[in-house]
């Protein structure tokens, strides 16, 4: 059982480190970061020009949000690491996990929204303070979110290990009709409310550059227009997270051909599930530290 | 597992939001002694939008700087918090050199983009020879990207001394990065020194 769980941790773990050692990361990120600031200054130059009554670059501030949000997310971030995990271990399909991608980029531009909405406008809170809140408050609750779920990761690949060698047992002992557990008792974010759980971990912390268009636009009397910039700025990210959910089951079903039958399936979801958990939690720490 | 913690910590908090286009230079004394360094921070278009909504800027909305407007982005800008050493880092003979606060700081407004500038005093002045003098200019957060666009050529410098910018190498940062890294993993307890000086542009300021 030991020998098995090593054999497909060492096997994700040589995956793994061919794919950081081909990728150029450092050149990635440069080159990101280079066009993130290309884009956040067309965003500064259409929010003046919304300002100064040019209505059309409402639409070139929607499309540099848009540009924005995806090379944003190309830099490390707290969706991919759930989204890029959560596609890995769980057994829930490309359809769903888009789905799922979607929809917590959506969530995480109306807490924006909601935030500036609410406390920018109703309690005349300056930006500030709103950043303030969302540093000091929201994003430790997103990784704490965050850390929980890789628990929750952990706990359930734990778990299908310790089944799997109790049925074992009980195959020895017994005249081996024993039925294993089910593929199903492992496979994460199948149901509704692991849904709900990760796309909330991730919608309750807004970007600040999102937090941002948003104080900026209301300032400049175009706060639906912001709106609608920040939507975009979702689609961008979301459109990234896609790429990273398609990945991961790419992976994962790469990983499952070394899977010769149904019992092995069972072993690399579990060891996945460890796996992921652990990392996620890693990270998540990593993140929460001064 | 907290080690991976720590470590992917430091490298995945790199995010940066403000971008900085920063000039840099150096006061000599008559003495041939470095006394202060000159730093300018021009700060990007949307950096400065925030500022203006944050600050609450020019207020009467000609988009123009006024004189209170110039105080309070000064007060920010240079009434630094005790444990903020204004991601500026001098280096002399591979020690962290103690720099004083800002002073003669001033800011204006040019083409939309807002930029302070001021000198930094060396708690004490210093002899300069061959072996360099490094100045980097980093966030260890990365919420501030900084580069490095120039070095003003003051009029005091020693005719004989040379200041020139060494740009950020990537590969060269990847694998000193690596290298310690893989030293963590035999240490028992990690120090994990600065990573956001290995992804800085520096300035290198010889004499003689």
């Amino acid at each position: 059982m030991w020998l098995k769980f090593s054999v497909i941790v060492l096997g994700m773990w040589a995956i793994g480190a061919a794919a950081w050692g081909i990728v150029p990361w450092f050149e990635i990120q440069r080159w990101a970061v280079g066009e993130q600031r290309t884009f956040q200054n067309v965003m500064a130059s259409a929010l003046r020009s919304i300002q100064a009554g040019n209505s059309q670059a409402a639409w070139t501030l929607c499309s540099a949000t848009a540009a924005y949000g995806f090379f944003h997310a190309l830099g490390p971030g707290h969706g991919k690491v759930l989204i890029g995990g959560a596609s890995l271990a769980s057994g829930a399909t490309l359809i769903r996990l888009s789905t799922i991608t979607f929809l917590s980029s959506l969530a995480q531009a109306a807490t924006a929204i909601i935030l500036v909405g609410g406390f920018y406008f109703i309690l005349q809170i300056g930006s500030a303070d709103l950043t303030d809140l969302t540093e000091t408050w929201l994003a430790p609750a997103s990784y704490l979110t965050i850390a929980a779920i890789g628990a929750v990761l952990i706990f359930r690949g734990a778990r299908s290990w310790h089944q799997m060698s109790q049925v074992k047992q009980a195959t020895h002992g017994c005249c081996g009709h024993a039925h294993g557990p089910s593929v199903n008792d492992v496979a994460t974010l199948t149901s509704t409310r692991d849904a709900v759980a990760l796309i909330a971990s991730i919608a309750v912390r807004p970007c600040t550059g999102a937090l941002f268009v948003l104080v900026i636009s209301a300032r400049f009397d175009a706060f639906a227009v912001g709106c609608l910039a920040v939507v975009t700025m979702g689609l961008g990210t979301a459109f990234f997270n896609q790429m990273v959910a398609t990945s991961g089951v790419a992976a994962r079903w790469l990983i499952g051909l070394g899977a010769r039958n149904h019992k092995g399936m069972q072993a690399i979801s579990a060891t996945l599930h460890l796996t992921v958990g652990f990392m996620i939690i890693a990270l998540s720490v990593g993140m929460l530290l001064p | 597992m907290m080690l991976s913690a720590v470590c992917l910590g430091g490298v995945t908090k790199a995010h940066p939001h403000v971008f900085v286009d920063a000039r840099t230079g150096f006061v000599f004394g008559s003495d041939r002694q470095l006394e202060a360094i000159k730093i300018s921070w021009l700060y990007d278009e949307f950096t400065t939008l925030v500022l203006f909504e944050t600050l609450e800027l020019d207020l009467d909305q000609d988009g123009q700087l006024n004189d209170s407007d110039r105080i309070k982005i000064l007060e920010g800008e240079t009434n630094w918090p005790q444990d903020y050493k204004g991601d500026i880092y001098l280096e002399v003979l591979g020690q962290d050199y103690p720099l004083g606060r800002p002073k003669t700081a001033a800011v204006k407004l040019d083409a939309n983009q807002i930029e302070v500038t001021f000198d930094l005093p060396l708690s004490k002045p210093t002899e300069v020879d061959s072996s360099p003098i490094l100045l980097r200019l980093y966030d260890p957060f990365f919420y501030f990207a900084y580069t490095i666009v120039s070095v003003e050529a003051s009029p005091d410098l020693p005719e004989d001394c040379e200041a020139q910018i060494v740009h950020f190498d990537p590969t060269a940062a990847e694998s000193v990065l690596q290298d310690k890294l893989a030293a963590l993993g035999r240490e028992d307890r990690p120090e994990i020194e600065n990573v956001g000086r290995l992804f800085s542009d520096e300035v290198q300021l010889t004499c003689g």
